[in-house]
C-alpha cells in the first residue's frame, strides 16, 4: 500500500513553490530586477540628476567611437587570454603535487589555499604595491641576481604582469576543484597503465587529462567570466595606468557610473560585457559538446 | 502559467521604470528641534578627522537629543561614494561637498534650499559674494566653509641643505632644477592623480601670461588650443629641467599611493608640494613640526602675480531628502559659527569664511599656521575664481590624459593640446545641453 505523507504546510499544490520562494524572491529582487532596470537605463541618458531622456541605442553606437571603450575591451581580452590559461596550468600542476598521499599534505593544501582567502583586500594590495615600487623588494632581488630594476607601474607589460601575478597567486579555488577531480580518478587506471609500461607523463596525458575534462571546463568557464569582470586588482594597484593600459571594462563601467555619473552609458557597457561573456561561454559549451 | 508570467513581467518592468524616474519625498522645516540621529559626512586627512570628531563630541554634550553619526574618509574615492549615496537616495543629512558638486548635483535638486532654514542657520557672518558661491539658480544650496587657493609649500630642511631659496618667479622655479640635479631630490612634485596639480600649475602659468581664464564661470573653455599647448610645454619644461619627477618615475616610486603617504615625500626626496591651504595639514603631519613652510606665489619677471586660482575649498550642504532639516541646519550652524567649535576645528578646513568663527580663532590665538599664510598671500594678489566646471571628474580626466601622454612622449604637446581642446569643448557642450 502506498504510504501517504502529511503536507507540513497544508497547501499541497503550492508546497514546492513555497519552498523555493526565498530563492525566487532573492533572485527577482537582487538579480532580475537590477538586470531589467540596467537594460532600460542603457537606453537613456540618465545621469541620476537631470531629467532622463530615452535615446534608443545611442549609448551603444557611441561605444564604437569611444577610445576608452575600445582600449579597455582590448585590455580585458588580453588580460583574460593571459590569465586564464596560466591560472589553469598553475592550479593543475599544484593540485597534482598536492594530490600525493604523503604525511602532512593537509598542511600544504591549507597553506596553498590561504592566498585565496586573503584575496585582493586592501592590506594585501598595499603590500603588493610596495613590493613592486622602484625601491621595492622585487627590484632589490632583481639587482642582487644581476638584473636591472624594472619600472613595474610605468610600463604597460610589467603593469599588466603585476595584476596577472596577483590573481595567479589566488589560485586556491581553482586548485581545489582540480584536487577533488583528481581524487575521483580510480587508482586502478594508473596501476593498469603502469603494468602496460606507461610512464608518468604518458599516464598524465592519457588518463589524468581526459578524466579531468569536466573540471578543466568548469574552471575555464569560472575563470574566464571572472577575468572579464576584473575590477579590484587594476583599480587598486595601477589605477588603470600607465596611459590606460590596464583599464579593464570593469573599471571603465565604474568610472562612467560613479566618477562621471554617466549612468546610461555605464549600463549600456555593462550589457555589452554581459553579452560578450554569454557568447564566449556559449561557444565554450558548443566546442566541448562537439568534442 | 503564461498569464502568471505576463503579469510578473509587467510588474517587473513597471517597477524598473518607476525606479528610474523615482522622486523622493521632501520634508518641510517645522521650526523646532526634535530628538533624532543625523548623519554628517566629510573627507579629509587625519588632522581634520580628529578635530571634527572632537567638535561632534562637543555638540553631543550640548545637544544630547540630537545624535550626530560621523561618516568620514580620505579624498580618493569620496566623490564616487557620495555620488552613489546621492543617486541611490541614501545621502547623509549634512555633507561636506566640493565646489563642482554644485554643478553635478544641484540640477536634480539633490540639496536642500537653505533659504528655508534661516530659523536655525545664521548667515549674518558671511559676505554676500562668498554666499553666492553656494547658490544655484538663485537658490542657496550650500554654505562656503572657507575660501582657499593652492599654494607652494616647501620642506625647509631640504632647501636649507641645498642652500636653495624658495622661488619667487617661474624662471627661478625652472632654475631650481639645476641646484637639486643629480641628487635624486626634486624641488617640488606635481601629480596626475585625484589632485591633478600638474595641470593646475600649468593653468596658473598661462592665466598669468595671457590674462585669460581657463574655464569661464558659465562653463566655456577660455583657453585657445595654443594656450593649452603653452601650458603643456611649460609642464614638459618642468620635467626636463628636473624641477619635478616625470610621470614614469612618480608612478614607479609611489605606485597608486597618495603623495603625503609616500616615502619620497616623507624622506624629503620630494621637497615641495602644491596644495590647498585648507588641506595642507595632512602634509604638515607627515613631517616633523615646523618643517613645511609656505612659499611665495610665483610671478613673472615683471612681478605680475595674476592668475592664481581660488575657490570655496569646501561647502556644507543638506540633503534634499533629509527628514530632519531643522536639526541639520542647527548642526551646520554650530559647525560654521559656534565659538567653541571654531576653536576645536581651528584651520583644518582653511581659514573660516564665517566672520564669527574667524573672530573666535583670532581671539584664541589660533588664527595661524600654513593655512593662514597661504590665505594672506592669496588676498594680496589678483586671483581668479575657479569655475566649478574646471573641477568636474571628466575634465580632470582630459587634463591627466594630456599630461601623461606628453610625459611618456606618446604624443607631442601640439597633438595633446588639440585632443584636450576638442574633448573639453565637446564635453562642456554635452553637459550643458
Amino acid at each position: 500500500m502506498k504510504k501517504k505523507y502529511n503536507n507540513p504546510v497544508g497547501v499541497e499544490n503550492y508546497t514546492g513553490l513555497l519552498l523555493i520562494m526565498p530563492f525566487v524572491v532573492g533572485f527577482v529582487l537582487f538579480t532580475l530586477y537590477p538586470f531589467v532596470c540596467s537594460f532600460i537605463l542603457g537606453l537613456t541618458d540618465c545621469d541620476g540628476i537631470n531629467e532622463t531622456d530615452f535615446i534608443g541605442f545611442e549609448n551603444y553606437s557611441h561605444m564604437f567611437s569611444d577610445e576608452d571603450f575600445l582600449k579597455s575591451s582590448a585590455v580585458t581580452f588580453r588580460y583574460a587570454l593571459i590569465l586564464v590559461p596560466l591560472k589553469l596550468i598553475f592550479s593543475l600542476l599544484t593540485a597534482l603535487l598536492l594530490s600525493a598521499e604523503i604525511k602532512g599534505i593537509g598542511i600544504f593544501r591549507t597553506a596553498f589555499y590561504i592566498p585565496s582567502i586573503l584575496g585582493s583586500n586592501l592590506a594585501i594590495v598595499i603590500m603588493w604595491q610596495f613590493l613592486f615600487t622602484s625601491d621595492g623588494l622585487v627590484n632589490q632581488l632583481l639587482e642582487i641576481i644581476g638584473f636591472a630594476p624594472v619600472g613595474w607601474y610605468s610600463q604597460p607589460v610589467p603593469a599588466m604582469f603585476i595584476i596577472v601575478l596577483l590573481r595567479l597567486w589566488e589560485f586556491g579555488s581553482t586548485m581545489i576543484i582540480f584536487l577533488n577531480a583528481l581524487k575521483d580518478i580510480p587508482k586502478e587506471y594508473y596501476d593498469a597503465a603502469k603494468t602496460d609500461g606507461c610512464n608518468s607523463i604518458k599516464s598524465f596525458f592519457h588518463i589524468t587529462l581526459p578524466l579531468l575534462k569536466k573540471a578543466i571546463f568548469l574552471n575555464l568557464i569560472l575563470q574566464t567570466v571572472s577575468a572579464f569582470q576584473e575590477f579590484n586588482a587594476p583599480y587598486m594597484l595601477t589605477g588603470g595606468g600607465p596611459e590606460k593600459n590596464t583599464l579593464t571594462i570593469g573599471m571603465l563601467i565604474y568610472n562612467e557610473m560613479f566618477r562621471y555619473s554617466d549612468i546610461g552609458y555605464a549600463n549600456a557597457v555593462s550589457w555589452v560585457l554581459f553579452v560578450v561573456i554569454a557568447v564566449i561561454t556559449a561557444l565554450m559549451f558548443k566546442v566541448v559538446k562537439n568534442n | 502559467m503564461k498569464k502568471l508570467s505576463a503579469i510578473f513581467t509587467a510588474v517587473l518592468l513597471s517597477a524598473a521604470l518607476s525606479a528610474c524616474a523615482e522622486k523622493k519625498s521632501f520634508t518641510e522645516p517645522d521650526g523646532k528641534l526634535d530628538s533624532c540621529s543625523i548623519r554628517f559626512s566629510w573627507w579629509g586627512g587625519d588632522d581634520r578627522h580628529e578635530a571634527t570628531l572632537k567638535a561632534i563630541d562637543l555638540w553631543n554634550e550640548k545637544h544630547p537629543d540630537i545624535n550626530i553619526i560621523p561618516e568620514y574618509g580620505g579624498w580618493d574615492g569620496w566623490t564616487e561614494k557620495l555620488s552613489s549615496q546621492i543617486n541611490g537616495g541614501t545621502a547623509p543629512d549634512i555633507m561636506q561637498i566640493n565646489y563642482d558638486w554644485l554643478v553635478s548635483f544641484s540640477g536634480g535638486n539633490k540639496f536642500y534650499d537653505l533659504g528655508k532654514l534661516k530659523n536655525f542657520l545664521d548667515l549674518s557672518g558671511y559676505d554676500e559674494d562668498i554666499l553666492s558661491f553656494g547658490e544655484n539658480n538663485n537658490i542657496l544650496n550650500a554654505v562656503t566653509v572657507s575660501v582657499s587657493g593652492r599654494g607652494l609649500f616647501y620642506n625647509s630642511d631640504v632647501y636649507k641643505s641645498f642652500g636653495a631659496e624658495y622661488p619667487h618667479t617661474w624662471n627661478e622655479l625652472l632654475a631650481l632644477g639645476d641646484k637639486f640635479d643629480d641628487n635624486g631630490v626634486y624641488p617640488i612634485d606635481l601629480d596626475i592623480q585625484s589632485g591633478g596639480t600638474a595641470w593646475y600649475l600649468a593653468v596658473v602659468y598661462v592665466q598669468q601670461k595671457t590674462g585669460r581664464e581657463f574655464i569661464t564661470m558659465d562653463g566655456k573653455l577660455g583657453f585657445s588650443e595654443e594656450d593649452i599647448k603653452t601650458a603643456l610645454d611649460f609642464y614638459k619644461q618642468l620635467e626636463d629641467n628636473h624641477v619635478i619627477r616625470n610621470v614614469r618615475s612618480r608612478t614607479d616610486e609611489d605606485g597608486n599611493a597618495a603623495l603625503y603617504q609616500s616615502p619620497e615625500f616623507i624622506s624629503g626626496k620630494v621637497a615641495g608640494i602644491l596644495e590647498w591651504g585648507s588641506s595642507v595639514g595632512k602634509y604638515e603631519m607627515s613631517l616633523p613640526e615646523g618643517i613645511l613652510e609656505a612659499g611665495p606665489m610665483l610671478t613673472d619677471d615683471s612681478g605680475n602675480s595674476d592668475g592664481w586660482l581660488i575657490k570655496p575649498s569646501m561647502l556644507y550642504a543638506i540633503s534634499a531628502e533629509t527628514q530632519y532639516p531643522d536639526e541639520s541646519a542647527a548642526f551646520m550652524n554650530f559647525l560654521l559659527n559656534d565659538e567653541e567649535c571654531a576653536d576645536i576645528l581651528g584651520t583644518t578646513r582653511g581659514i573660516p569664511a564665517s566672520s564669527y568663527a574667524e573672530k573666535s580663532l583670532e581671539k584664541n590665538g589660533k588664527l595661524k599656521g600654513l593655512a593662514l599664510e597661504n590665505h594672506t598671500m592669496l588676498e594680496q594678489i589678483n586671483t581668479f575664481t575657479i569655475s566649478p566646471y574646471m573641477e568636474l571628474a571628466k575634465m580632470k580626466e582630459f587634463y591627466n590624459e594630456a599630461v601623461e601622454s606628453v610625459s611618456y612622449n606618446t604624443s607631442d604637446t601640439a597633438a595633446a593640446a588639440k585632443k584636450m581642446y576638442d574633448s573639453i569643448n565637446e564635453y562642456l557642450e554635452k553637459i550643458k545641453k
